[in-house]
């Protein structure tokens, strides 16, 4: 009895942090991508950045080589050259990320059958994201880069697998409205 | 069918271009720069004329729009101890004195001019980033006093 109604009250809790959710994320500005210097317009770049790139500024290969050089000048200008790129990197992920749950949620809003299991494990898995990237964002500085190489990878791969939850729900969506038509 | 029959043509000027031009080249950052150079400034539209007179304007720029951005990635994913030969190899091939060109390349940044016009920013600054640091290795190694 005990058990029932705390998943009970559990699934209100979540149902009501994705209402509060979608209410908020649909009035709040999206997050400006701040880079330190130019860069070519942001109109035309590629969303998400290759994976193969996010292992590289996470990776402690270019730090050896550059402790290698035994140079304290060099060590510090690697460290912090790297943490403006990692910093950048989480930037554009957060806002990347941000960008497709907008979409995700102007469609949930227009689509009539709205799978509650489905919605739930996306939000889940974008609060974790937010949480990851929150967390890189306070570390790289700390730490530095090369020590969170797991970390940026977790996120990396859950920014795909949202990515991958959303197209398929889209084209779901857009298969039952053909079905729908077809049908009427 | 109809882009199975444009995209024929493109490949195959993508080869010319590799074998007749870029394997020339000595070093990826110079195939690169190369690349990079053969896009107008204004237009932001690449021109070749060999490779214009042997396919159409459209096939070569369609070719070297594609080599540059293959080249840039390749470039920006190098660990830095490759850069930093490739770089040397590159600053070698110039005939120009070394000395002088790392820095005015240290002054100036020229290679911002590499970047193809639709790339992601988190890769075009890693590029940016390492040839700075791919810069300051090789001055450190030629003027260690520096």
């Amino acid at each position: 009895m005990i058990g029932s109604s705390s998943a009970l009250i559990g699934a209100v809790v979540l149902l009501a942090l994705i209402l509060v959710w979608i209410r908020a994320d649909s009035k709040s500005p999206h997050l400006p991508s701040v880079p330190d210097e130019w860069l070519p317009d942001q109109a035309g770049a590629a969303e998400v950045c290759p994976p193969e790139f996010v292992s590289q500024i996470f990776s402690c290969q270019d730090l050896e080589f550059v402790l290698g050089l035994e140079s304290p000048d060099l060590k510090g200008r690697f460290l912090q050259e790297r943490s403006a790129v990692a910093l950048l990197w989480v930037q554009q992920t957060t806002a990347a990320i941000c960008r497709i749950m907008s979409r995700h949620l102007e469609a949930s809003r227009l689509s009539e059958d709205i799978e509650f299991a489905v919605e739930a494990r996306i939000f889940l898995q974008y609060a974790q994201l937010r949480l990851i990237c929150g967390v890189l964002f306070l570390l790289i500085g700390l730490a530095g880069p090369h020590r969170l190489h797991g970390m940026a990878l977790r996120a990396d791969e859950l920014t795909r697998r949202i990515g991958n939850a959303l197209g398929e729900f889209e084209s779901g969506a857009r298969e039952r409205e053909m079905g729908g038509a077809r049908s009427s | 069918m109809s882009a199975v029959v444009r995209l024929v043509p493109v490949q195959e000027a993508y080869d010319d271009l590799l074998n007749r031009t870029l394997s020339r080249i000595s070093c990826d950052l110079g195939r690169l720069i190369y690349l990079a150079s053969t896009r107008d400034y204004n237009t932001g539209n690449y021109y070749h004329e060999g490779l214009s007179n042997r396919f159409s304007m459209d096939v070569a720029r369609k070719a070297l729009e594609i080599a540059h951005r293959q080249a840039f990635y390749k470039v920006s994913a190098f660990p830095l101890e490759d850069l930093v030969s490739d770089l040397e190899v590159y600053l070698q091939s110039t005939r120009e004195n070394p000395q002088e060109c790392l820095r005015a390349w240290q002054k100036l940044e020229p290679y911002r001019v590499a970047f193809p016009t639709e790339v992601n920013l988190t890769v075009a600054r890693l590029f940016t980033s390492n040839l700075r640091l791919a810069l300051a290795i090789l001055r450190f190694r030629r003027e260690p006093c520096h």
